[in-house]
């Protein structure tokens, strides 16, 4: 299986013929200064942009470039896959994260041995309808994941320890997770001025959390503190650069055909926010979660590659 | 023999009956793609208080004609093999009716058997001075409409307590099982949502009461009661195709035909049998030790029992409907629109939306977010029953027309998802005293994050501000832009403020209503 994928991935860059069984090679050490070209493939990065080819492929190598799934997924895991899938539109609409990058995220964990992943987000319109109008619900039970309705009775009572967020009703199934794979679509919101990363664990939670939007930047990163997914990935395959984080309009969205994928959700949440040509100072969330430990809002230092399949 | 076919039918009908009834859900399309208001496509007396008050002819009236049709040659056969309000009640009647006794206790109330045609002749004259009452007695509008607001509610309520408390248990292998039966249920036999409805008490009770009165006499309703039953009757009084004579020869004047008859309809004495109130259901010639009794096509003579209907009954209801049609359009609602009015997209201007609503409930049964409710008073007593939406319980989801789909009468016209989009059906007003950025310098804008415009009717105003900690914000103010907003209410739905909402919808500029605009047009 390893192999086959890495074979695959290894196409897809041009570096053909290099079949090296993973671990056999010590951890790549760190990059320093500007981008760095492709690399053998058994290099490990700390965060990894991929670009230009099918949603697929991107995240496949966004993930491979990064250690591969089986660095962050352990055999036997139960896997939980949070993509974003609040709202009743389709995937051209961009306001739900792509189905193809959620459903190569479900084969590359079950690849990885997990004894099962599951998919599942609390939605703000009827998550009958924006399971199956994001294409998440088809596409990831294909992959072979479980699909799941977050129902009244799978939430409970939580203490999430946070400076702003005490007790919270949250997702069973985020609880009993052994990984969490955290992976929204980047978009425009109209408070936080984009929604990423870290705002998308509100997913998880039930209850008033509308009331988080009080608090909104400290809220998420004690989202962050709490759950720690082990692997996040940004969706960027279309941004939604207006009218967020809902959206409906094609005019807004922007086709980027990217996928990046990181550790760490800060150093995401900063390139995310790089997308849109924005400055970081002025989402104090980036801040607020450097200080507090939860990852480095410098994404371009070291271990970062950017790589382009087109 | 045919009685236990006439129970097959009913069985299977009944079963039908409950199947489109679940199936009048959100099921992952936008087409519901079943006919799940069949049983009211062939209602003739849906489509003729619709026709009669609103004098729109409708081509889904052609299927009540082949029950028409098919009552010339059979008589009240829908009310004794296919009604399921009919199969609830023989069921139930049928606990009262192995107490009767022949000549005893019989459990008939003969002299209220022309009741129903006057109901019926009520009912019939208020449809045509443009009240449509039928909806409140028609059988398949009444037991929509009390199992989606009265009985659903309750009958998910007892089988999602019962799963959780089996779950709660944490019975190794039995919880696990239990819950994953209950995400199985949800969305197939039991409702998506809890459904929960105003006024769900009381219609639940109205038809509890009506079944209740099963115990007084076997198919009470049916008998005496039911305006469709007295309207079929009328049609299918010849009953050509499948005549009861008793054979006065053979009879052994027992009565136990008449106790056994589901319709009160005297197969006894020989020659007083009453066609009209017939239901075909077969148990007289079953019941009959002396084989006197015989059902069959054609036969001429085998009785007039039909009760005469006394003229100034007749005259009392006409005139009665006559006295209160005038009384309900001089209700209110006819000075001033209530606020809280807001219609179904696709409905109909009030005044035509009323006379055709049958009040069934469909709509309110497959709204996606459990948001539209049965009025009470907001459209008057003409009114009463018909949908609302009620944005603090459940807003109108965007890309959803299902309302449209299932209404009967076209009260709520056919809209596609595009052209429901522009429809507006109210406006979202901001209460500043109670918005939190407003009224508390707190930072929210959930509305406008909700907003489903794709050019968004809500946005915001940013005003630097000192916020409760002392600190400088920016703060999010919210707007509505009027031409945009199409007051589906998800603002007021979602607001934090979760009793008096701080952003709410009212009926105002609502497409369907010329004169319920809030600006000059110029």
């Amino acid at each position: 299986m390893l192999d086959r994928r890495k074979f695959l991935a290894g196409l897809a860059v041009g570096a053909a013929g290099l079949l090296v069984p993973k671990g056999k090679l010590p951890a790549f050490p760190a990059q320093k200064g500007a981008k760095p070209a492709p690399k053998p493939k058994d290099e490990k990065y700390a965060m990894a942009v991929v670009k230009g080819g099918d949603p697929t492929l991107v995240t496949r190598k966004a993930i491979d470039l990064i250690g591969g799934m089986g660095s962050f997924v352990s055999r036997g895991d139960v896997v939980l896959v949070k993509p974003n899938i609040g709202w009743d539109r389709t995937e051209e609409q961009a306001a739900n994260t792509n189905p193809l990058v959620v459903a190569a995220l479900v084969t590359m964990a079950l690849e990885a041995g997990a004894k099962k992943v599951v998919v599942a987000d609390n939605p703000c319109n009827d998550a009958r309808r924006t399971y199956k109008r994001s294409g998440i619900e088809d596409a990831a039970k294909k992959a072979g994941a479980e699909v799941l309705f977050m129902e009244d009775r799978h939430y409970v009572k939580t203490n999430l320890n946070g400076e702003v967020l005490k007790d919270w009703l949250v997702f069973r199934g985020a609880l009993d997770a052994n990984k969490i794979i955290n992976v929204p679509i980047a978009k425009h919101h109209g408070l936080g001025g984009i929604t990423l990363m870290m705002k998308n664990l509100m997913g998880v939670t039930g209850g008033a959390r509308n009331l988080m939007h009080q608090r909104l930047p400290e809220s998420i990163v004690d989202l962050q503190a709490f759950f720690k997914p082990q692997l996040n990935v940004l969706d960027a395959i279309r941004i939604l650069k207006a009218n967020g984080p809902q959206g409906g309009s094609t005019k807004d969205v922007e086709k980027l055909d990217t996928v990046a994928a990181s550790a760490d959700p800060v150093r995401l949440e900063a390139w995310g926010i790089s997308l849109f040509g924005k400055k970081i100072e002025n989402f104090p969330a980036v801040a607020l979660a450097e200080k507090r430990g939860l990852g480095i809002k410098d994404f371009r230092s070291s271990g970062f590659i950017e790589v382009n399949l087109g | 023999m045919m009685k236990n076919l006439r129970r097959v039918s009913q069985i299977v009908f009944f079963l039908f009956f409950v199947y489109l009834f679940i199936q009048t859900e959100y099921k992952g399309r936008n087409e519901l793609g079943l006919p799940v208001r069949l049983f009211l496509d062939f209602d003739p007396l849906v489509a003729l208080s619709s026709l009669l008050a609103s004098h729109a002819v409708r081509a889904v009236f052609l299927f009540s004609l082949v029950t028409v049709a098919l009552t010339i040659v059979l008589g009240r056969f829908f009310c004794g093999w296919v009604c399921p309000l009919g199969a609830i009640n023989t069921a139930i009647g049928g606990l009262r009716m192995r107490r009767l006794k022949p000549g005893r206790s019989e459990g008939r109330f003969p002299r209220w058997r022309p009741v129903k045609y006057y109901v019926l002749v009520f009912v019939l004259v208020a449809a045509i001075f443009g009240w449509n009452a039928a909806g409140f007695l028609d059988p398949i509008s009444l037991t929509i409409r009390s199992l989606a607001i009265g009985y659903n509610p309750a009958i998910n309520k007892i089988a999602r307590s019962a799963l959780e408390a089996g779950i709660g248990f944490n019975i190794p292998l039995v919880s696990p099982g239990l819950d994953a039966l209950y995400t199985k249920m949800t969305g197939t036999v039991l409702s998506f949502n809890q459904p929960i409805f105003r006024q769900s008490l009381f219609i639940g009770l109205i038809f509890t009461a009506i079944l209740g009165l099963n115990f007084l006499a076997p198919r009470f309703w049916c008998r005496y009661l039911c305006p469709l039953g007295a309207l079929l009757g009328l049609i299918g009084w010849k009953q050509i195709g499948a005549r009861v004579a008793n054979d006065k020869d053979k009879c052994i004047s027992c009565r136990k035909c008449v106790v056994a008859c589901q319709g009160d309809a005297t197969p006894f004495p020989p020659g007083e049998w009453a066609s009209r109130e017939c239901l075909v259901c077969y148990n007289c010639r079953e019941v009959c030790p002396a084989s006197a009794i015989s059902i069959t096509a054609g036969a001429r003579n085998t009785g007039d029992g039909n009760v005469d209907l006394e003229r100034r009954w007749l005259l009392a209801s006409g005139i009665g409907a006559l006295l209160v049609v005038p009384a309900i359009a001089t209700g209110v609602q006819r000075k001033r629109t209530d606020p809280s009015l807001i219609r179904p997209p696709g409905a109909l201007p009030e005044q035509e939306f009323v006379r055709r609503c049958v009040k069934c409930g469909e709509c309110m049964k497959v709204c996606l977010t459990n948001g539209l409710h049965p009025t009470f008073a907001e459209a008057g007593l003409e009114g009463l029953w018909t949908p609302i939406l009620v944005p603090r319980l459940g807003y109108c989801e965007f890309n959803c027309n299902l309302c449209s789909q299932v209404c009967p009468t076209g009260a709520i016209r056919p809209v596609t998802v595009a052209e429901k989009q522009k429809i507006h059906i109210g406006l979202a007003f901001v209460d500043k005293n109670r918005c939190l950025p407003y009224a508390f310098k707190r930072q929210c804008i959930v509305c406008e994050e909700h907003c489903p415009t794709p050019e968004k009717a809500i946005t915001f105003v940013e005003e630097p501000a000192i916020d409760e900690r002392g600190a400088m914000v920016i703060l999010k103010k919210p707007v509505v832009n009027p031409d945009l907003c199409i007051g589906c209410g998800i603002c007021e739905t979602k607001c934090p403020v979760i009793d008096r909402p701080a952003i709410y919808v009212t009926a105002i500029n609502e497409s369907r209503a010329e004169e319920n605009q809030l600006f000059l047009k110029i």
